[in-house]
């Protein structure tokens, strides 16, 4: 029991940047990504006796955080419930970034800088934002994402098609800015 | 136009394909055509280079030192998983019998009386001034020496400065307060000193919220005589109480345990179930009912009874 809980200490630790990079793209504010990795581990530290041994901890803890940030956006925007969609959103399919009139090359040759792919990422709405970084940077199985997120995984590879799509025209855009200067 | 058709179709895979998302006979067939196939390999290569771009990113925002301490601290004070059941079957009866042979037992009778008192009153006045409005769940888990065992670990926790409490106030409404919202069913806390009368045996503490079944539990603490009682109140939904020895009073169950020498009472009623535990140490575990068996506290006594 007590090496559990010392496992149970080192792994959530082991999870803290990765937590407060979702928070940052959930909340896009420093302070409010801070107090949401806290109450999402003082939720996991009170929910940790009921966790299933062998349930993946970082998924869990993911999935805590989204729902801590869920209820407070219902709470706060007590409205219509909040879809935050760039009035350029992308009508898309997965095959769109495979268009021929794109410079096939350009994605192999040149390395965007680690800030523009940030940025861009920045860029997107908030459900592209959210599953490009449990997907691209966390590793986390389409039905992993699909409990995250509580939507169907066929929405997960749509919603991640799509999202990877405008990712990739904003980069490029940039990418064009930048050589043509 | 075949063989296009083919190569969109295995261009649309092979995000799956890189994802990690394909098994058996699908996976093979891209493989197979990625090795054959120059202008699908092609946009194999640029996805995956994407892919690469966006994971190289990693970690997105590091996170900052003052908030990696303050997690630290939160993973410190986290309570570990309850253990298995301790043997918890100090039944009533034997302790009976062990308690006549006590020569000590009148000597103090009175300090018997007064932690009485205090626990019938807890219970009475809990059992009664607790309000719900709980989607109450008919399959009712087996689970209360879990739920009892939880109490007895965040007992004794507090004691050990390791759960502090969330809201520190002798006043049941501040206290009521604070739980409102927080918790998925409702907790009114009643003012004893106003029902208990002249004598101020209790001395509320504060509370905070615990983790049980996927969601939380109130925990509150009390003082009584410098000893410290605990009382966690959850949706019976989640925990039903059961095991020890059963007493019924006023329609209502109690079942009475002894867990690591806490005495432990707990019972359902309305749609929440309670654990009270209490600390009478240096008095050994004798329970109320060894206590109080042939004394005059008959609102209270009269209505015991061991179940057969
Ligand atoms: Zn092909």
């Amino acid at each position: 029991m007590v090496n559990k809980d010392i496992d149970f200490r080192q792994v959530a630790l082991e999870h803290l940047d990765a937590l407060y990079g979702f928070a940052m793209v959930l909340t896009r504010n420093q302070t409010e990504a801070e107090d949401l990795v806290q109450e999402t581990y003082l939720r996991a530290m009170r929910a940790f006796g009921q966790l299933v041994p062998d349930s993946n901890l970082k998924s869990w803890l993911f999935t805590i955080m989204r729902n801590i940030w869920r209820n407070q956006i219902r709470h706060i925007r007590s409205g219509p419930q909040f879809v935050e969609i760039s009035s350029d959103e992308l009508q898309s399919n997965s095959s769109a970034y495979f268009e021929s009139d794109q410079d096939p090359h350009m994605l192999l040759v040149r390395k965007v800088e680690q800030e523009t792919v940030r940025a861009a990422i920045e860029k997107l709405p908030e459900h592209f934002r959210e599953i490009i970084v449990l997907r691209d940077l966390e590793n986390f199985s389409y039905q992993q994402i699909a409990n995250i997120l509580d939507c169907p995984a066929g929405t997960v590879m749509s919603r991640l098609a799509r999202a990877r799509t405008q990712l990739n025209i904003l980069l490029n855009q940039w990418q064009n800015l930048a050589t043509q200067r | 136009m075949l063989e296009v058709n083919y190569c969109k179709r295995i261009q649309e895979q092979i995000a799956l394909y890189l994802d990690d998302e394909l098994e058996g006979q699908e996976k093979i067939e891209v493989q197979t055509h990625l090795q054959t196939c120059e202008s699908c390999k092609q946009t194999y290569e640029q996805v995956k280079s994407l892919l690469t771009q966006i994971h190289q990113i990693k970690p997105l925002y590091p996170a900052p030192i003052t908030l990696r301490k303050s997690i630290e601290k939160i993973l410190d004070d986290a309570p570990s998983p309850y253990q298995a059941s301790p043997e918890l079957h100090n039944k009533v009866l034997a302790i009976l019998e062990t308690a006549k042979e006590s020569k000590e037992r009148k000597a103090s009778k009175l300090y018997y009386k007064k932690v009485f008192v205090a626990l019938a009153a807890t219970l009475v006045i809990f059992v009664m001034s607790f309000s719900y409005w709980i989607n109450y769940n008919k399959s009712i888990s087996n689970s209360t020496s879990e739920f009892a065992l939880m109490a007895v670990d965040t007992h004794l926790r507090h004691q050990k400065g390791q759960l502090p409490l969330e809201i520190n106030s002798n006043s049941a409404e501040d206290i009521s307060k604070w739980f409102a919202n927080k918790l998925s069913f409702g907790v009114k806390l009643p003012n004893y000193q106003e029902v208990s009368g002249q004598e101020k045996l209790y001395q509320l503490e504060g509370g905070r919220l615990v983790g049980f079944k996927n969601d939380y539990a109130a925990y509150i603490s009390y003082k009584m005589q410098n000893r410290p009682i605990t009382l966690v109140v959850t949706s019976s939904s989640v925990a039903t109480p059961s095991g020890g020895e059963e007493i019924i009073s006023k329609g209502l169950t109690f079942h009475y345990s002894v867990i690591r020498d806490l005495k432990v009472i707990s019972w359902t009623d309305r749609g929440l179930t309670y654990a009270l535990i209490s600390d009478l140490a240096e008095r050994g575990q004798q329970s109320c009912i060894v206590c109080h068996s042939g004394t005059e506290d008959k609102d209270f006594i009269d209505g015991l009874k061991i179940k057969s």
